[in-house]
């Protein structure tokens, strides 16, 4: 499994969340076979340690399992789905348990958008890989930064106005710009 | 406060994850509804995941957490997943006896529709406060006069408080008023909203600690006292 490039099939992913909704805890560990890996990396970036991160996967797929039921095609992939669940999980976390001390460590480790122990080409294609690192290489210092503080940090964006001392109007922009440039290139390259 | 139009700035935010707790609400709300802001949304998202696929690091999970995922779930029902409209169709697979009048399943089927509605509208209004992150919730009480009414008001850390609210829209000439109740008692106005449906409306009046709320309906101007008895009440915050 670690060395294999998965690309899974997005009509597959779907049948595998109806299952879910279904009842069929198999399929939810099919679900953490194709995804389980970049999951449980994200969380481990989000948060401060390996134990963390394992409860709050498990937290995460628990929540799979409850919203299998309303999960629609029409909002996004199954894989975005799965993301923003464990991502929120994080912050959730962060703000109800996460002690201060832990979050300043994270402020740091979220600085980068780019780890440099990458999962990418376990779940994306080794040629796709290169060319989203490209197109997150091409951003703006500053963008990448409020990028990485928001999705790594969980920061709002007063909060990374606040942190970083920046006003809140450039902060905004500097947010929309990266997110309208990360998709737009990213659909030209697909 | 209802977001009308599509909130095309504010989009990239939401789909990181970065708006306030109010911003975010809203256009939790507006997604909702709107076919074009969900596909955009969507769009973002997957560049989103793209990027946290090569930002995410490569540590491999302890050994027996797929096992414990899958164990903990086999045997159980995901009981607050299934979709109302999932339910309808399983309780309608289910053998019938013939004998039962056509009557009584267009009577079934109608309940259904309307316990579906309301249903889907708590589903929504449940959303709009799971998105508070970092604020205390009171909820509110409806009287007998809507007693399908919901409403709770939000007081974050930060900023103005605010109330998430599932009303219809008022009459014609009428407009939703919220109040804030301090000892006296004293109702201070505290803003309106036109909007039906699940809304939110941020109050412009203080409150302080123990402080009561109240949504009333008033005329359009709104009103400096209550004129009507509340259809939404909470004694103390």
């Amino acid at each position: 499994m670690r060395s294999a490039v998965v690309v899974p099939d997005k009509a597959d992913d779907v049948r595998l969340v109806e299952r879910i909704a279904h009842g069929d805890a198999e399929a939810l560990g099919e679900l953490y076979d194709r995804y389980g890996r970049v999951a449980f990396g994200v969380l481990y970036r989000m948060l401060p340690g390996p134990e963390t991160a394992e409860e709050v996967a498990q937290d995460a797929f628990h929540a799979v399992w409850r919203q299998a039921g309303s999960y629609r095609t029409e909002r996004g992939s199954v894989r975005t789905w799965l993301l923003a669940i464990c991502r929120h999980a994080a912050i959730d976390w962060r703000r109800t348990r996460g002690k201060r001390v832990e979050r300043e460590v994270t402020i740091d480790a979220a600085a980068e958008l780019v780890s440099d122990a990458r999962v990418d080409e376990r779940v994306l294609t080794a040629l796709r890989a290169e060319r989203v690192r490209a197109v997150v290489r091409e951003l703006p210092d500053e963008q990448r930064q409020v990028l990485a503080l928001a999705f790594w940090g969980g920061y709002s964006q007063s909060e990374i106005a606040a942190r970083t001392d920046t006003p809140l109007g450039t902060v905004k922009s500097r947010v929309r710009l990266a997110m309208n440039k990360l998709r737009e290139r990213l659909e030209e390259e697909s | 406060m209802s977001v009308e139009r599509h909130p095309t700035e504010d989009l990239p935010a939401y789909a990181l994850g970065a708006l306030d707790t109010v911003e975010n609400a809203a256009i939790a709300d507006h997604v909702e509804r709107c076919d074009q802001c969900t596909r955009d949304l969507a769009r973002f998202q997957d560049a989103l995941y793209q990027a946290a696929a090569i930002g995410a690091v490569d540590v491999d999970a302890p050994r027996n957490l797929r096992a414990r995922i899958v164990l903990r779930h086999r045997g159980s029902r995901p009981h607050a997943a299934t979709s109302w409209t999932a339910r309808i169709a399983d309780t309608l697979m289910r053998p019938v006896p013939l004998a039962i009048p056509a009557v009584l399943v267009v009577i079934l089927l109608v309940s259904f529709a309307v316990v579906g509605l309301n249903r889907q509208q708590n589903d929504r209004y449940e959303r709009a406060l799971a998105g508070v992150a970092d604020g205390r919730v009171v909820a509110l009480t409806p009287t007998g006069a809507n007693p399908d009414a919901r409403a709770s008001v939000v007081i974050p850390k930060q900023g103005q408080p605010y109330l998430v609210v599932r009303l219809p829209v008022p009459p014609s000439g009428k407009t939703w008023e919220a109040w804030v109740l301090k000892p006296g008692p004293t109702a201070v106005p505290a803003g309106t909203s036109n909007a039906g449906d699940i809304f939110i409306l941020v109050l412009t009046a203080p409150i302080g600690a123990g402080d009561g709320v109240a949504i009333t309906l008033e005329p359009i101007a709104g009103s400096q006292q209550p004129t009507t008895a509340p259809v939404l009440v909470a004694d103390k915050t």
